[in-house]
């Protein structure tokens, strides 16, 4: 229906006005023959069409009103329309009644007043039936459907057929509204039973609403039977047809607040149990928003344990947690041994972790057997996606205490609980993981800091190298530490694993590396033997290394004055060498067992020295296996051949160079795969023009 | 990686099958672990198929050196890819364990 236009709507008042004010006009002329003789008769017609037009000028207003129901305040709407308009209705109609039987206004001499009060009367019962019009389409629409409203339109529009029809039509010719008054009739009917507003009203507003219903009926009965009785009074000077109408609206009204009335008072018994429901689905909501706002476990667990004990009104409950250790159970009047007993026998009967409803326990032979006072039992179980974390048991004195709601309920409460639970653990162990990073970037940062960056400044030769963790911490290790003017030492290392544990090892062997080099005296005719200081570091790393655990090492000390480096292999790869004499590439193969194999004084036998002596223009390749076991996308691995082939074409390059072309051809051999293992690289060339060594 | 066992009367033959690497090692050290194994005399690992053994690998070995020795169970390796006999050797663990070119040699120590 389309909205009518404001500017004919704000003009519908003041023309009913106008129209009442017509009817008064024409009633007093018709009551009055002076007054007639002076001014003329009033035709049926005029005066039928002035109540009509009254009529459909407040119908209209009401039908264009806004609703006056204001969220689900039924009472109030209902007050308003009985309090005002009702009771003045019910008062015109009393007054006329009163004034006949008490003879007040005198009828022989002079019709005049009975005919306006009749005519204030009508006035004042078709604003009401017009309110209460609005005030029913408020109540038949809240939550109908869609077919509801079209049928209450067809109401509608069969009223206003009703209306003309009866205007033109003699008052004893009913057989022309039989059709639009047995549409109304049926419409009626069906429209009477749309009382769904009536499980909405709160249990303390139930009796103010019968209350109303039941002042509406009176009212509506009190005014069918005043025009009824008003039909035969020969002193009223109105016509039949502007009764009829008003008779078959107020038969509605009367019907519809009849059936209103029946309707609350069937459901008054079970309006406790919809308000418990409603009470359900509040604590429902509540707790969802609870839970997710629960800080720990803990917590968590006992808004849950709350909330379903008080939900169901449980007389005894206790949940058990799988993790019992940093959450204490916990239970509503209930002791330890009796919820012991009641478990073990629902683990006999094997329901103990499924989804478990019994309402007649007192048949069950087993609980009988324990002789305690509860009728029904609930069991939940708190299931994650990944484990079973808990049991919810929740008992009642009464037999059929719970109901297949309850169990629904509980399983959303539950359900709430373990996403919660998740999303805590989640947290946490985001939370550990972030940390575990942080702890390590720091632990990266500490072995940078273990790592040379300048070598002491050097004339005999250029030393350049190179290193790459697989992880963020290694297990390659590399040193220099000058001895003295003509003296330096170099160690290379890979303790075994890679991470955390190899970067220990890392710092340990560093500071072994350290320690040992103060041994080195040769003023004293004493030089440190390279396998002296693998012994010694063997003993000192027996201590510490865990037993699969092993590291493998080169250590040399180049002695400038002597033109020549000692040297002992501990298990590391061997060293590659470029002769600037015989212009060959080799690697030197020397014995040597890795530190941490043997823990014994026997390792002493199985550590070689090599004593070298060098040529200015050798190349000299130390490195962990990280280099030749890098492996291309076939799992080939890099090999010591290609390393030696290479160093045979670049050996006349600088150290950064050599260095460069190395790391390059690895990279290129293994396609940019990031590397499996640690990498570390060290080229050291002897310069070709060795300085004088000052004696 | 797979482990093939074959025990006989007096001796336990570990097929080693695939990559010996840090998550397999894992494997091989429960089954050296075992406390039945000491009962054997020798312990035989066949490493025909074994193609890559990481120092994890070697760990778990160099771990277990000790206790068979002290047990008197003789630990011998046989058909040694040449790779993989070439990481023993740079280790030096060639002269500490007994490694021959086949099962017959092994089977005569």
């Amino acid at each position: 229906m389309t909205p009518f236009p404001r500017k004919l709507n704000s003009a519908l008042l003041p023309g009913a006005a106008l129209c009442w004010l017509a009817m008064l006009v024409g009633a007093v002329l018709r009551a009055s023959p002076e007054l007639a003789q002076q001014w003329g008769t009033v035709p049926d017609g005029a005066l039928l069409g002035a109540h009509a037009g009254m009529t459909l000028f407040l119908f209209l207003h009401e039908r264009n009103h806004l609703s006056r129901l204001r969220g689900t305040e039924f009472v109030a709407l209902l007050r308003r329309l009985m309090m005002g308009a009702g009771l003045l209705a019910a008062a015109g109609a009393v007054v006329h009644f009163a004034a006949q039987a008490l003879g007040l206004i005198p009828v022989a001499s002079n019709t005049v007043p009975l005919n306006v009060l009749y005519v204030v009367n009508i006035g004042v019962t078709t604003f009401f039936l017009a309110r209460a019009y609005n005030t029913w389409r408020s109540l038949v629409f809240f939550r109908a459907t869609h077919t509801t409203r079209q049928r209450w339109y067809w109401f509608e529009l069969l009223l206003g057929i009703a209306l003309v029809l009866r205007l033109f039509i003699p008052g004893n010719a009913l057989v022309y509204l039989a059709v639009p008054l047995l549409g109304l009739a049926i419409l009626g009917v069906y429209l009477g039973s749309h009382q769904q507003w009536v499980a909405y009203i709160s249990r303390k507003h139930r009796w103010a609403a019968v209350g109303l219903q039941l002042m509406a009926l009176v009212v509506c009965v009190l005014l069918m039977v005043y025009f009824l009785s008003t039909q035969q009074d020969t002193t009223l000077v109105a016509p039949f047809g502007q009764r009829a109408f008003l008779l078959l609206m107020t038969a509605f009204s009367a019907f519809y607040s009849f059936v209103g009335l029946m309707v609350t008072f069937v459901t008054l018994p079970t309006a406790t149990v919809f308000e418990q429901k409603r009470e359900e689905i509040l604590s429902m909501q509540r707790l969802a928003q609870f839970i997710q706002k629960g800080q720990s476990e803990q917590e968590v667990y006992s808004l849950l344990f709350d909330s379903a004990v008080q939900t169901v009104d449980a007389d005894a409950a206790w949940l058990d947690l799988h993790e019992a250790t940093a959450n204490p159970a916990l239970s509503h009047r209930i002791d330890a041994t009796t919820s012991r007993r009641i478990c073990d026998l629902l683990t006999d009967y094997n329901i103990g972790h499924i989804d478990y409803l019994n309402n007649d326990l007192p048949n069950s032979a087993g609980f009988r057997a324990l002789n305690l006072p509860y009728g029904s039992l609930i069991v939940m179980p708190l299931r994650t996606s990944q484990s079973h974390v808990g049991t919810l048991y929740l008992l009642k004195h009464n037999t059929q205490g719970f109901d297949r709601e309850n169990l629904g309920l509980l399983q959303t409460f539950t359900g709430q609980t373990v996403v919660r639970i998740e999303n805590l653990r989640l947290m946490e162990e985001s939370l550990h993981n972030e940390l575990v990073k942080e702890e390590l970037k720091i632990a990266s940062l500490v072995q940078e800091s273990l790592i040379p960056k300048v070598l002491p400044a050097d004339s005999w030769f250029e030393i350049r190298w190179h290193s790459q963790a697989a992880r963020e911490v290694g297990g390659d290790f590399y040193d220099f530490l000058q001895l003295s003017a003509s003296r330096i030492a170099i160690i290379i290392g890979d303790v075994s694993g890679k991470g955390t544990t190899a970067a220990f090892h890392v710092a340990q062997l560093k500071g072994i590396f350290h320690t040992l080099m103060l041994l080195d005296q040769p003023e004293k005719g004493q030089p440190l033997q390279p396998s002296k200081f693998m012994t010694m570091a063997n003993q000192a790393l027996s201590h510490c290394l865990e037993r699969s655990s092993f590291i493998t090492a080169s250590f040399y000390i180049i002695d400038y004055k002597e033109r020549g480096f000692a040297f002992a292999r501990a298990g590391h790869c061997h060293t590659l060498y470029y002769n600037a004499v015989t212009e060959e590439t080799f690697y030197f193969q020397t014995a040597g067992l890795g530190l941490g194999i043997l823990r014994d004084a026997s390792y002493e036998k199985r550590i070689k020295n090599m004593y070298y002596d060098y040529n200015p223009g050798d190349v000299m390749v130390m490195y962990t296996d990280g280099i030749v076991e890098a492996r291309d996308v076939n799992g080939e691995e890099y090999g010591e051949d290609r390393l030696r082939e290479l160093l045979g074409r670049t050996f006349y390059l600088d150290a950064e160079e050599i260095k460069q072309a190395i790391v390059d051809d690895v990279e290129q051999f293994s396609h940019g795969l990031p590397p499996h293992d640690d990498q570390t690289l060290l080229i050291v060339k002897f310069k070709s023009t060795q300085p004088e060594v000052l004696a | 990686m797979k482990i093939v066992q074959n025990a006989d009367s007096n001796t336990l033959t570990l097929g080693l099958d695939g990559e010996l690497d840090a998550s397999s090692s894992v494997l091989l050290d429960a089954e050296l672990t075992q406390p039945d194994i000491l009962r054997h005399q020798k312990v035989m690992i066949d490493c025909q198929k074994l193609n890559y053994i990481s120092s994890a690998g070697l760990g778990v070995f160099i771990s277990h050196l000790q206790r068979f020795q002290d047990a008197g169970v003789k630990l011998v390796f046989f058909n040694m890819q040449e790779k993989v006999h070439n990481v023993f050797e740079i280790l030096g663990l060639d002269s500490l364990m007994t490694i021959v070119p086949t099962q017959q040699e092994a089977a005569a120590l």
